[in-house]
């Protein structure tokens, strides 16, 4: 069996346990759970495609998420366009905008990428928050997401919308594990571990840099589409700068060298909110706290600090 | 868009005198933050986005030492002092411990240095945010300067923000510890090739630069509100202006903060609901044409 | 080391998991009434959202100690949104449909108030707005929700109150030349120009010299104290608040900002009081939540009994949180059941006595939005009670001018 198909065997299993888990025990608490971190499962993973499969640091990322949001509310709102095309017209928009800013931000290297895109993200908030008449400046799109019910779907109810999420999960993961994997995911790792010697083979650097910028950017999107969905409109804190640490320090919990490491570790950082919420009122101290051990005591992400012990394991076995 | 006041305050010599000392003050108080930050980038080539928890704690620190001795400048030497290190222990019971690693691993630990201390302030001094008020030596009536006013503790705050500022570089120009740093700074490998204690000096650059930040917390906070959170706008603006200036450069950052600051007192009057997307764009200018600022040299 | 390695792995493996999945247990209320109460407890307005919390414990325990919501106990279960509409969308969800809440209190901003009335409509349940001032969530129909009440005051109102008050102090003084300062968002915006257009109403030849636009939150407002102080206006209207605002007198005293114009502003209330040190005589205020207006000896208690169980003073959404409590416990009472659902066609329309209202009385309007409370403008002194002169604004005058204004809109 090739590893593709293995590995697309097991998402379609997973998938069929998401999409069947309703049945066995019903619980809207863990469908709202599958919900928010489909939304930032996709956006930290989109985030690894660029940190941990090119070396490529941003510390805007959370731009396009946000975008994502806005782009498909806006056009849920002020168009009649039904589900599917404002879907694809969002992805197709963030395209377009990714676009124009790697197009200016790769070029730089380093600490200076991850400056500028930061820097373009501030402005990019600052837009939104001036251009009231068309964003609703800081209290947001209000007013919820129109509901348009396509072969039985209605995206406004938590259900649809749980399996909706699940799908997009699934399918956006494996895709993304897809162009890791594929030639086009060497070459990026090529540049990533010796950009010079990348250059010297003859590699025109800027074409893959471009093309992993914009694709990482259409799956942040994605992300941003389930989050708007979910509170039912879009909020300026989607594209604030705090966004763009959350899938940082998703990223950094679950794992970068581990493909599925920014899955774990939004649903480590959004439990770990979760409880800490419900239980105390000073939840950052104890977030805060328990993220201090995790990254002083594994110096590195859950998944990744698990292979390599696993690895050592083996090692001394032997 | 209102060019007609802002040639009008061009016009006149009170405006401009105004205005200016607005800037200034402005700009300073933030330079002081930005000092640290841009210092601990160019030597450990770590941003600190902690710094506002330092400007934060150093506020808290000389409200409580002012309400417990009255006396002012000891609540802004405390306050720096108590800073000063917090820093040297922030770096070396948790930043040292993930040196050379992934640069991201350093921010998720800033991250959860400002999500405990936000709390912790919260948890000593309340939820509720408290202003200072301002020391009795200082109830003064403003000064007027060629028609401008000038408030006397805005001027002492001009003033002792430059001495810092003249300290500092002579120290670090002049001083054989000042010239370690800023070698360290050039570069680092060649420092500890040398055979001087990196350990010691990066703590010590902490120290420092966690000192400038508790000063600056100190000499804000009797105009100012102090909340939980604090913090974060502050770590913005002196982020911008590290990264305009130049990272590791603290003429950079000096030139900056007063750069910004001038931008802020004139742009209120002349574009006052575009200001920050000026900011903005002018780091993102500066990033495109020049990425190592203004004053910075390039990262090896 | 092998055996080591795999022990840590599963240990670790084991506390994920659970971690992950402890929130998806459901848990039952018994017989009590549980109530969701998400709220801002964190960040620059954690106050806000404490001083709401400390109210509603006040009342629910009165009304636990008088035999409960139809005789059942009400427990409030409190949780953190940060001010963020997500997560505060989230947390009202999970309140509902996993921690066994049978209605909300939503006691967040405006921000907050929007996302949760969007799960509101979803999920039906009975809800209380406590924060939310802005007048479009409950004035537009399109955003309203059936189940939806505001508790708390209103933009529109305080505009047309303020706008009078204002218009009858400059005529006073014969100031024409105002300058305003607001925070430079949407609520600062949209309510500034609310605010002006009653002002011009009721005195056309008020102009309006400069406008300043402060960042919420700009800690250094040095900038805009100058430019203000340049513009020589008589007169200054402002809309900053908490933090702001005692940042903006605190910055302004050392300019001698209060010496060159009047500052009139609807913002002073107890908190900034408390903590600006110096506070400049004469500047024209609202009164937020004030222990000496209405001047009712309920109104009175009432704070008193705060202050001594809380060791301060309350706020603003103390009293909206407050009321909320006493409109449940009416509406309790007269359909005799605490059945969420049975009490929303009760409350609609509903008259209490209560503390806060204008006359010991607030109406819960056919609307979901609550009239006659208590809006007085005063003027400030430095001593206790801080604020003096209060003169009630006129109810019948205000509701006749948010008609107009709903019909402008096109609201109805």
């Amino acid at each position: 069996m090739t590893p593709l198909a293995r590995e697309g065997g097991i998402a379609l299993i997973v998938l069929a346990l998401l999409l069947g888990a309703p049945a066995l025990f019903s619980s809207p608490a863990f469908e709202d759970f599958i919900i928010r971190l489909s939304a930032l499962a996709l956006f930290a993973s989109s985030l690894n495609l660029l940190v941990g499969a090119s070396g490529m640091i941003s510390f805007g990322h959370g731009m396009f998420y946000g975008f994502g949001a806005y782009a498909f509310a806006l056009l849920m709102q002020r168009t009649a366009l039904s589900l599917l095309p404002a879907f694809l017209l969002t992805l197709g928009l963030t395209a377009l905008a990714a676009l124009l800013v790697g197009g200016v931000c790769i070029r730089l290297k380093t600490i200076y990428f991850a400056f500028v895109t930061l820097a373009i993200q501030m402005l990019f908030y600052s837009v939104i928050i001036s251009w009231e008449s068309l964003t609703g400046g800081d209290q947001g799109l209000r007013g919820g997401i129109p509901r348009r019910v396509i072969a039985g779907l209605d995206i406004n109810h938590q259900r649809h919308l749980y399996q909706v999420c699940a799908l997009l999960l699934v399918v956006g993961l494996f895709a993304m594990r897809h162009i890791t994997a594929s030639p086009f995911g060497m070459t990026l790792r090529m540049i990533r571990d010796n950009e010079a010697r990348a250059a010297f083979l003859g590699i025109p650097l800027w074409r893959p840099k471009l093309a992993v910028f914009v694709l990482a950017a259409v799956f942040a999107a994605l992300g941003g589409v389930l989050a708007s969905l979910f509170v039912s409109g879009a909020y300026p804190e989607l594209a604030d700068w705090p966004i763009s640490g959350q899938a940082i320090f998703a990223v950094m919990l679950g794992g970068i060298e581990s493909f599925l490491g920014p899955l774990a570790g939004s649903a480590i950082l959004l439990a770990l909110n979760d409880i800490f919420t419900r239980i105390t009122e000073y939840h950052g101290l104890v977030q805060g706290g328990v993220i201090l051990l995790f990254a002083l005591g594994l110096r590195r992400g859950v998944l990744d600090f698990l292979r390599r012990d696993r690895a050592r394991g083996e090692a001394a076995s032997r | 868009m209102d060019l007609e006041a802002l040639v009008a305050c061009f016009g006149s010599l009170a405006c401009v005198v105004t205005q200016t000392t607005s800037g200034l003050i402005v700009g300073l108080l933030l330079f002081l933050v930005a000092a640290g930050l841009t210092l601990i980038f160019g030597v450990l080539k770590i941003v600190n986005f902690a710094h506002g928890t330092f400007y934060m704690l150093g506020a808290y620190i000389a409200y409580s030492v002012l309400r417990a001795s009255g006396s002012y400048g000891l609540a802004v030497l405390a306050a720096g002092a108590a800073m000063a290190v917090f820093g040297v222990a922030f770096e070396r019971f948790l930043i040292a411990r993930v040196y050379g690693g992934n640069v991201l691993m350093q921010l998720l630990i800033c991250y959860a240095v400002v999500l405990i201390f936000d709390d912790l302030v919260k948890l000593v001094w309340g939820a509720d945010f408290h202003a200072m008020g301002m020391p009795d030596a200082f109830q003064r009536a403003p000064i007027f300067i060629a028609g401008g006013v000038v408030p006397p503790f805005y001027a002492g705050l001009i003033a002792v923000s430059l001495c810092l500022a003249a300290l500092l570089g002579l120290g670090l120009g002049v001083t054989r510890i000042g010239k370690i740093i800023t070698a360290a700074a050039d570069n680092p490998q060649m420092v500890s090739a040398l055979g001087i204690n990196t350990t010691a000096l990066f703590a010590l650059v902490f120290g420092l630069g966690g000192g400038l930040a508790g000063l600056a917390g100190a000499l804000a906070a009797p105009v100012r509100s102090l909340s939980p959170g604090m913090g974060f706008s502050v770590l913005i603006e002196s982020f911008i202006i590290t990264v305009i200036g130049g990272m590791g450069s603290i003429a950079g950052a000096l030139l900056a903060a007063i750069g910004i600051g001038l931008l802020r007192g004139f742009g209120t009057i002349g574009f006052p609901l575009f200001t920050d997307g000026l900011i903005y764009a002018a780091m993102i200018l500066v990033l495109l044409l020049r990425p190592s600022g203004l004053f910075g040299r390039e990262m090896v | 080391m092998t055996k080591e390695g795999v022990c840590r792995r599963t240990v670790l493996t084991a506390g994920v998991a659970s971690m992950i999945s402890m929130p998806f247990v459901a848990r039952g209320a018994g017989n009590a009434v549980r109530i969701g109460v998400p709220t801002v407890l964190s960040g620059p307005i954690a106050l806000l959202g404490t001083s709401s919390r400390n109210a509603l414990m006040l009342e629910a325990d009165r009304i636990n100690a008088g035999g409960g919501l139809a005789g059942r106990k009400i427990e409030l279960i409190f949780q953190d949104g940060k001010a963020q509409p997500q997560e505060t969308a989230r947390i009202a969800r999970e309140m509902i449909n996993s921690g066994g809440c049978e209605l909300l209190i939503d006691a967040t901003p405006s921000s907050g108030a929007f996302a949760v009335q969007e799960v509101v409509r979803d999920l039906g349940v009975l809800c209380f707005h406590t924060g939310s001032e802005t007048s479009s969530l409950t004035a537009d129909p399109k955003l309203r929700a059936p189940t939806a009440f505001r508790c708390a005051r209103q933009g529109v109102h305080d505009s047309i109150a303020g706008g009078a008050y204002l218009a009858q102090f400059a005529s006073e003084h014969k100031f024409n030349k105002w300058a305003t300062c607001s925070p430079d968002y949407a609520y600062g915006h949209d309510t500034t120009v609310q605010f002006l257009d009653f002002f011009r109403h009721f005195k056309p030849d008020i102009e309006i010299i400069t406008q300043a636009w402060p960042k919420l939150g700009q800690p250094d407002l040095t900038e805009v104290i100058t430019k203000l102080i340049q513009a020589k206006p008589q007169a200054l209207f402002t809309l900053l608040y908490a933090g702001d605002l005692s940042a903006f007198i605190n910055q302004g005293n050392v300019y001698a900002l209060f010496g060159a114009m009047s500052v009139c502003t609807p913002n002073v209330d107890y908190p900034v009081l408390n903590a600006i040190k110096n506070l400049p005589d004469g500047i024209q205020s609202g009164t937020r939540y004030f222990e000496d207006f209405p001047a009712l000896p309920a109104n009175k208690a009432w704070g008193e009994a705060y202050r001594t169980r809380f060791g301060e003073y309350p706020t603003n959404w103390s009293w909206q949180s407050a009321a909320s409590m006493m409109f449940l416990e009416a509406a309790a009472k007269k359909a005799g059941t605490a059945d969420g659902k049975a009490l929303v066609p009760v409350l609609s329309g509903l008259t209490i006595d209560c503390p806060f209202g204008v006359d010991g009385r607030i109406t819960m309007r056919d609307d979901h939005t609550i009239i006659d409370y208590a809006i007085g403008w005063g003027h400030t002194i430095a001593k206790p009670p801080f604020i003096t002169g209060v003169k009630a604004a006129d109810w019948g005058q205000i509701i006749e001018l948010e008609t107009a204004w709903k019909k402008q809109q096109g609201y109805i």
